[in-house]
């Protein structure tokens, strides 16, 4: 893959933090999954992708942290040009409604799972939003017909690609 | 900047500056310059260090700058009076096969916005059933068909986005489902043979074919072609339907269609129609399929069904890709480089057999690697040349088609076309079984091609004698 595409999980309670990382092992061969504890140790990842030429694909967010919210960390993100294009999800069970209104019309939140989730669910929302990204900010997409959306891919490569 | 791509631009560097050096015998200075072109464009075409068509146009360009009349490096003065006008080299960008593509183009990306593709795979699906053999012929079939009129590369994709959710669901590990993800680039490689526009290539060879005056008509040129893609097909099929055997009896295709009736769809589909029966007609009519080619772009621009937006989406790099092509073939052929490159080997007593698989087994090994375009752009001019030479056993015909075929023929490899990294991109394909597969199919259709249609095509008349 010429571009790492990062998956960033924010999480504080370390179980939990495990149990979503386990469910994105299907991805993991084809963007680069980590998960961080709070929204400092997320710049941080963040920042490093971003320094070796990286995108943010998918931001995956408690809203509780210690330190600064999940929905300030996204609202960051959505303001940041390098990072506006990521998807952005809430994962909670704990938003007020004021903060999730916040999230839609400030961070641009592109979907809410409430806790606990489903694995198949949250795999299926990791993909299509996936899908949404790479097919908006990625030339090459055959790399990832296997593992997202493989069918809207392909409609996509149809009007891309030609004979060469 | 990567390693690889700066080692590939200094190799090119340094090609270039080779005739510009060292002189060699009996080639005119004018052979000289486009030669050190030639060079440029074989290690750019074959490294990649810059897209295809970027090469391209840089060929354009210095065609220009080297031996066009206004050459910024005067020719010598005995070359200077036939010169060939600067206009002529950019007017490649519009050369008449560039313009029946643009017509294909135009209709394909039409196709694509109204699902006239989609939708038509499946009603043709519809009574093949759901058995796994039938399935697969009938697979083949409207991916070969619909690649003789739009791009391999688009009808893979289309196909494969509708074959994908069959594969899905089929049991893991099932060979069935390689076998179906198999046929879908085999087929639209071999259709693609079927038309001029089924693939770059082909149109490479009847430009330069036209040139020297052998013109080809599109139907003219489906009759030489289309039964030989069908003997090659059905043994295609036969094969993976072997191989692939699975234990799998029956599968459900989603062949639901659902034809979009809005008015400019409908105008869109007559003017498709009208488009492909003049085609077939130019006999009656006397239209050439370029000047057919040209209806589409008209009316459906005319009519607003393809908008300033969707003219945006047609493939230009391609076109372009062809105009450096044509382009260096012109340049080759004017500059006389071509006659000393032949002249380089004595190919008198070579018998025409062996030339002929001599020139398609060159096209194929170059091609399994390389761009197809990139490949009969390089080729098609020096085997017109050979074919043209005294002595030799071979027709300017004979060669253009054979390397022509032989682009399309090259198939075992993911790189090796674009339908086949998409057919790859579905994950339950091997590099080994599409290695085995792939390399088997252009085997068999090199035999079946040199073996049987220079006889077939002298029975029908097709062939001017050598």
């Amino acid at each position: 893959m010429s571009q790492q595409i990062l998956v960033l999980c924010v999480e504080d309670e370390q179980e939990v933090r495990d149990a979503i990382v386990r469910d994105l092992e299907p991805f993991s061969g084809y963007f680069q999954v980590e998960a961080a504890e709070d929204a400092t140790a997320a710049q941080e990842v963040l920042g490093e992708t971003l320094s070796k030429g990286g995108l943010l694909g998918l931001a995956l967010c408690d809203h509780l942290l210690p330190g600064e919210t999940g929905v300030d960390f996204l609202v960051e993100l959505n303001k940041d040009s390098r990072t506006a294009a990521a998807r952005k999800v809430l994962i909670t069970g704990q938003a007020r409604l004021e903060d999730t209104i916040r999230a839609v019309n400030e961070a641009g939140l592109d979907n809410y799972i409430a806790k606990p989730w489903k694995r198949e669910e949250l795999q299926e929302i990791v993909k299509k939003q996936l899908t949404e990204f790479v097919l908006a900010n990625v030339e090459d997409l055959l790399p990832y017909v296997n593992v997202l959306d493989g069918v809207r891919l392909l409609e996509e490569v149809r009007n891309r690609k030609s004979d060469t | 900047m990567p390693l690889w791509r700066a080692i590939s631009l200094i190799v090119a560097a340094i090609a270039f500056h080779i005739p510009w050096i060292f002189t060699f015998p009996d080639l005119s200075a004018e052979g000289h310059r486009v030669f050190s072109v030639f060079l440029l464009a074989v290690v750019l075409w074959i490294t990649e260090a810059i897209p295809l068509h970027a090469t391209a146009v840089l060929i354009i360009f210095l065609l220009i700058l080297f031996i066009s009349d206004r050459a910024i490096i005067p020719l010598p003065e005995e070359f200077a009076p036939d010169a060939v006008s600067f206009g002529q080299y950019f007017a490649t960008l519009a050369d008449p096969i560039l313009m029946l593509f643009l017509g294909g183009f135009v209709l394909a990306n039409c196709a694509s916005k109204y699902s006239l593709d989609k939708n038509l795979a499946r009603v043709v699906l519809t009574p093949f059933g759901s058995s796994p053999l039938w399935i697969i012929f009938g697979l083949m079939l409207v991916t070969a068909v619909f690649s003789m009129f739009m791009s391999n590369t688009a009808t893979a994709a289309t196909m494969m986005a509708v074959v994908l959710p069959i594969i899905r669901a089929l049991p893991p590990g099932d060979r069935l489902g390689a076998g179906i993800a198999l046929s879908i680039p085999f087929a639209a490689n071999l259709g693609g043979i079927g038309t001029p526009i089924g693939t770059p290539p082909n149109a490479i060879a009847v430009s330069a074919l036209t040139e020297q005056g052998f013109p080809i008509g599109f139907f003219e040129w489906m009759v030489m072609m289309i039964p030989f893609v069908i003997i090659i097909m059905v043994l295609a099929w036969l094969f993976i339907a072997w191989f692939f055997k699975s234990e799998t009896k029956s599968i459900t295709l989603n062949i639901e269609s659902s034809f979009i009736k809005t008015p400019a769809a409908i105008v869109f589909y007559i003017t498709f129609a009208t488009t492909v029966l003049l085609w077939m007609t130019e006999a009656l009519h006397g239209m050439s399929s370029s000047m057919v080619g040209f209806l589409p772009v008209v009316v459906l621009v005319a009519t607003g069904v393809f908008t300033t937006k969707d003219l945006q989406t047609i493939q230009w790099h391609v076109l372009w890709l062809m105009a450096g092509g044509i382009a260096l073939g012109a340049g080759v052929r004017h500059s006389g480089l071509d006659t000393w490159l032949i002249g380089l080997v004595d190919w008198e007593n070579i018998s025409t057999l062996l030339l002929v698989g001599l020139l398609a087994l060159i096209a194929i090994l170059m091609s399994t690697f390389i761009s197809n375009t990139a490949t009969a752009n390089l080729i098609v001019p020096l085997g017109l040349t050979l074919a043209a030479s005294s002595g030799v056993a071979i027709t300017p015909v004979e060669a253009g088609v054979f390397i022509a075929v032989g682009c399309s023929l090259a198939m075992a490899l993911p790189v090796s076309t674009p339908p086949n990294a998409i057919a790859y991109s579905s994950g339950v394909i091997s590099t080994r079984n599409m290695m085995i597969t792939g390399s088997l199919i252009g085997v068999a259709g090199w035999v079946i091609f040199i073996q049987l249609a220079p006889h077939v095509w002298e029975l029908l008349g097709l062939m001017p004698e050598p």
